[in-house]
């Protein structure tokens, strides 16, 4: 990601406020997928924080620690649910132009593991 | 020379000088022509309508494959079922974006409600992403060189002057997407 002039987003980490909770539990035979955002030089931190807030509705702070993770790890795992949840998110994300792919929950995946249990992320169209 | 974006009491507003516009204008044009699904002729128009597109194949220009990317990193072939199901309509949403950014660009005054904002900054990331698949920005490293171009007098082959364009339009997105996030929070 790109930090363009001088007008960065404050970039508060380690108080996750979350103020998006789940409501909807996964159904028992479901596995769980992740919705992974990938760094690119080109999206700005503060547009990638935008969309992080308006699709998912998450806190500004969440946003931008989320951000932060895909800027410094490389991605990040900004959402969970079913396969079709996150195929849905990844091509709303692919619409914003942001580089999204979905993954198995379980196995090889790295980067962004605290936030990785099952119904904790959600998609709340904003 | 244009305005930063502001988010004021009419909503976000912007001014593009006329020479602006026109570029805008053009860039937009060129990646609505990019994402132009092609005209296959014996498409079968159910499918067709109901969004479907079984011809549907990973782009092979860099640009518009990172507009429409596979949707699993290591399944090929998944990522292109996928795509068969869902690219016609990927390619629709990006082309509305553009063409509704492009409409506002008749007066040189912009006053953008939420949805006009968000089609904005939509194309003009767009744009922003076919322009660094042409000016080769594969990392921040390369992103920091074209990040220096910043004077046009020194324009003066097909790189420079793209390099100007690419920081024009990442300086007008960055204003816009600070004027939207301004725009989210509570009003006092």
């Amino acid at each position: 990601m790109t930090l363009s002039v001088a007008l960065g987003p404050d970039t508060q980490e380690s108080t996750q406020t979350g103020t998006a909770v789940s409501t909807d539990a996964l159904t028992a035979p479901d596995i769980p997928w992740n919705l992974v955002i990938w760094n690119d030089p080109v999206n700005l931190m503060s547009y990638v924080s935008y969309v992080f807030q308006s699709y998912f509705g998450y806190s500004e702070t969440k946003a931008n620690k989320l951000m932060m993770e895909v800027h410094r790890k490389g991605r990040s795992i900004v959402a969970h649910g079913s396969k079709e949840q996150v195929e849905q998110h990844a091509v709303a994300m692919h619409g914003y132009g942001l580089w999204a792919t979905v993954e198995k929950a379980t196995g090889g995946n790295s980067g962004g593991g605290k936030n990785s249990g099952p119904g904790k992320g959600k998609g709340k169209r904003g | 020379m244009a305005k930063a974006f502001k988010y004021g009491l009419k909503g976000i507003t912007g001014f593009l000088e006329p020479a602006e516009r026109e570029l805008l204008r053009s860039l937009f044009e060129d990646v609505i022509s990019m994402l132009q699904p092609e005209d296959r002729g014996k498409q079968d128009p159910l499918t067709a309508m109901i969004g479907l597109d079984m011809d549907a194949r990973e782009p092979s220009d860099r640009a518009l494959r990172r507009l429409l990317p596979n949707v699993m990193k290591n399944d090929g072939a998944a990522s292109l079922e996928f795509r068969q199901l869902t690219e016609r309509s990927l390619r629709e949403s990006k082309i509305g974006a553009l063409r509704a950014a492009a409409l506002d660009l008749d007066k040189d005054e912009l006053l953008l409600t939420d949805t006009d904002a968000r089609h904005w900054s939509m194309a003009l990331n767009d744009i922003r992403l076919v322009l660094a698949e042409r000016l080769d920005i594969q990392d921040e490293a390369d992103a920091d060189h074209v990040h220096q171009m910043q004077d046009w007098s020194q324009a003066e082959d097909v790189e420079s002057y793209l390099a100007l364009v690419y920081n024009f339009t990442t300086w007008l997105q960055e204003s816009l997407v600070q004027a939207m996030l301004q725009s989210m929070e509570p009003r006092p």
